[in-house]
């Protein structure tokens, strides 16, 4: 997972003062609304980075033909427990294979990092005030999950006999140490 | 029952210890208490009038005795030494502080339980019938699927934040006696022509402010594929669900709004996951997954069908026939019962137990159930693998622990949430009256005239207890501060004797809190004057209307009288 700064983000959204920008001009690393997106992609350079911010009430399918042209789609949180971007991003993984990058933006908080790795996203901006630490802590609490996701599609129960025994191995080192003094 | 694995233990800490960062944050003053609140709900912490509540799933209601006696421990040292059973299987402790939460969710793990998900916007722990797995007109046992079903909802990542609660409920016999109509998705198992096993689905089931029924999606899907097809119904809900009235969240409202074009939109999201999704078929069940859960549910060792003759059952102390004849089920192993242990007495609240209680319990189902208890969705516990030879033994060993009342299935066996004693949501207390309403009906000759029916006591419009489903439902409401109580009348939560699912009607304007005994009376009296020779009391309420019903009720009123003159 990466965490985005503000400041080191190469990506830029467009937005006129008053309404919609009627001058756009392609430039690498600009960050459309779906709006901006639809009005010039029938002349974006090809090979140009290009990336989309998507609401949560958008069908993802809506973007799904252009998926290959795109570096970047932004799906946001408008609020931390409004769910909706899990399932659009999932969709964009495992559906659209889309393999540019999915960034969560808007009210994204640390303890949503599971939830946001294992259904497709690989970058998050953190909510100014969330601590990054604690962030990376979150994802490392679990030896592993019953259903497959976006990261590991396989369920616990899909893969090789013994998996569950060697993750619990793994997680828990005692277990593997002992009996050595025998 | 299930025998967790090690990676399943290691899994429930692992969720305790994540929750205890979380908590250590909350108290350190870096995560919000308003940040904190989804968090702890998915773990059932939920705040309540005095104190956190925490609710701990029992899934599919199955328990052990060493479990039970884990939790007497959790009520002796954390709570004030009680537990309260729910509508929904699970146990609720009410006294616990918050500050000591993590503590006891490491307690709950090394008896193998938890809190995971048993509240907030996510797939709650599923319910099946009490009698899974024993009773004569099961079908197909519907334990193993359900459990599968448990760990594949188990921090679903895509769908922990849903527009509001997701509730599943499982059954495998003829009868439905898990409510599956009332629930967000009901699955009823059943063989198709060719002897192949799969299920019904029914979806948008619920009660609350707008009592739906669900709707059927498909009337078979095969076993194999159903985690694709509910996750096929949970994304559509995701994605389209309302999310700006939170009384119009409910997948309920989405199926009733959208009809023929939500199970349009899950047949062709179901398509798409299995023709076109990257590891799409992944989740579909293997033979050999199915095996390895089902091995946890076979019958527990030295349970044998016997021929034995089943002991006298007449001519015997008039109170040991009483509760043969209501707390003793037909099982479907011969020479075996399932016995109702009552949580439904006088001086108790419906479904409290104390940790003594927890206790004797455990005891008795070591001694006469190899050590195997369920949680009933009326909020009594079974033993599910009595001996018909012991059944004398365990009906005094059961009297000396007040657990032999031999009502169940009668009036006194109500449903009833904690209400307004306890409970932050409430209009009304619910526990007072159920206690009223056992004082009035504390004779047996006359509940047993009375005969089978279904009283649910709801503290507000949320409907913990059931009272849309009740042949007799109250509700508590909120007048002006004072405590009301709406009566309606005719409900069914789909079982043999209560007929299709569906909600009472209102028989009139609120009640005060002191009518409602005279009300419950007045009512029955109605039916007992007017029942035709063996008729039940919703049958009667069917066959004769509202109308009668609405007179007696009306008669009694006085505060209300005196209210509505004023």
């Amino acid at each position: 997972m990466r965490f985005i700064e503000t400041r080191r983000n190469p990506w830029r959204t467009v937005s006129g003062e008053d309404g919609p920008v009627v001058d756009l001009q392609p430039a690498p690393n600009l960050l459309l609304d779906l709006a901006q997106w639809h009005a010039f992609r029938a002349q974006w350079p090809n090979g140009m980075a290009v990336g989309v911010a998507l609401g949560n009430d958008v069908d993802v399918e809506e973007l799904a033909p252009d998926l290959p042209r795109l570096s970047l789609v932004a799906l946001s949180f408008p609020k931390w427990v409004d769910g909706r971007a899990y399932s659009q991003a999932r969709l964009l993984r495992t559906r659209y294979r889309f393999t540019g990058e999915i960034r969560a933006t808007g009210e994204v908080l640390v303890d949503m990092l599971p939830l946001l790795q294992r259904t497709g996203f690989d970058a998050v901006v953190l909510r100014a005030d969330q601590s990054q630490d604690a962030a990376r802590r979150a994802l490392g609490f679990f030896p592993g999950h019953y259903q497959g996701d976006v990261q590991d599609r396989q369920p616990l129960f899909a893969k090789p006999e013994g998996t569950a025994d060697a993750l619990v191995k793994k997680a828990v080192p005692e277990f593997v140490s002992a009996g050595e003094g025998i | 029952m299930y025998q967790y694995t090690e990676f399943d233990r290691l899994f429930v800490r692992s969720r305790a210890a994540q929750f205890r960062d979380q908590l250590n944050r909350n108290l350190a003053g870096q995560l919000s208490d308003d940040e904190f609140r989804p968090l702890r709900l998915q773990n059932g912490w939920y705040v309540q009038r005095h104190a956190p509540m925490f609710r701990i799933a029992v899934p599919y209601g199955e328990l052990s005795a060493r479990q039970l006696r884990g939790l007497a421990g959790i009520a002796r040292e954390f709570d004030r030494g009680y537990g309260h059973f729910t509508t929904r299987q699970n146990l609720q402790f009410n006294w616990i502080p918050l500050t000591r939460s993590a503590d006891a969710m490491d307690a709950l793990a090394a008896v193998d339980m938890h809190g995971i998900q048993t509240s907030g916007n996510c797939i709650r722990n599923i319910t099946s019938d009490a009698f899974a797995g024993i009773a004569p007109d099961e079908v197909i046992d519907p334990r193993p699927y359900i459990e599968i079903l448990r760990q594949w909802s188990t921090l679903h990542p895509e769908f922990a934040f849903l527009p509001r609660k997701f509730k599943i409920a499982v059954t495998g016999a003829t009868e439905d006696r898990a409510a599956i109509g009332w629930h967000d998705i009901g699955l009823h198992l059943r063989r198709n022509d060719a002897g192949e096993i799969g299920f019904k689905v029914l979806a948008g089931g619920g009660m609350g402010r707008t009592p739906v029924i669900a709707t059927t999606m498909r009337e078979f899907v095969p076993w194999q594929q159903v985690l694709l097809f509910i996750e096929a119904i949970v994304r559509i809900y995701n994605r389209y669900g309302r999310r700006d009235n939170m009384y119009k969240a409910r997948i309920k409202i989405l199926v009733k709004a959208e009809g023929q074009k939500f199970i349009d939109a899950v047949n062709t999201e179901f398509a798409n996951i299995l023709e076109h999704d990257v590891g799409g078929t992944e989740h579909l069940i293997p033979q050999a997954e199915f095996d390895r859960v089902a091995a946890s549910f076979r019958l527990p060792e030295g349970v044998v069908e016997t021929t034995e003759a089943a002991p006298p059952q007449t001519d015997v102390e008039p109170a040991y026939a009483r509760w043969l004849q209501r707390n003793v089920h037909a099982h479907r192993l011969a020479g075996h019962r399932a016995v109702t242990l009552s949580l439904k007495r006088p001086g108790q609240a419906p479904g409290d137990v104390t940790a003594e209680q927890m206790e004797a319990a455990a005891a008795l189902a070591d001694r006469y159930s190899h050590g195997e208890l369920r949680v009933t969705h009326d909020q009594n516990l079974v033993l599910p693998w009595v001996r018909q030879r012991d059944l004398h033994a365990l009906w005094q060993a059961a009297r000396e622990a007040s657990f032999a009342t031999p009502n169940i299935g009668l009036l006194t066996d109500m449903i009833a949430c904690p209400g307004g004693d306890f409970c932050a949501l409430a209009n009304a207390r619910s526990i007072p009256v159920a206690a009223a309403i056992t004082e009035r009906f504390s004779d047996l000759d006359e509940l047993y005239d009375i005969g089978d029916i279904d009283l649910h006591i709801s503290g507000c419009i949320n409907s913990c207890g059931h009272h849309h489903s009740g042949h007799i439902g109250v509700l508590g409401v909120d007048k002006d501060g004072a405590e009301w109580y709406q009566i309606t009348l005719g409900g069914s939560d789909g079982s043999t004797l209560s007929g299709h699912a569906v909600p009472g009607k209102v028989i009139g304007p609120s009640f005060a809190a002191d009518e409602v005994p005279d009300v419950i009376e007045a009512v029955v009296d109605t039916y007992r004057t007017r029942r035709a020779a063996n008729e039940h009391f919703i049958d009667t309420v069917r066959r004769v209307g509202l109308d009668p019903f609405k007179t007696s009720a009306n008669g009694v009123r006085r505060s209300t009288a005196t209210a509505h003159a004023a």
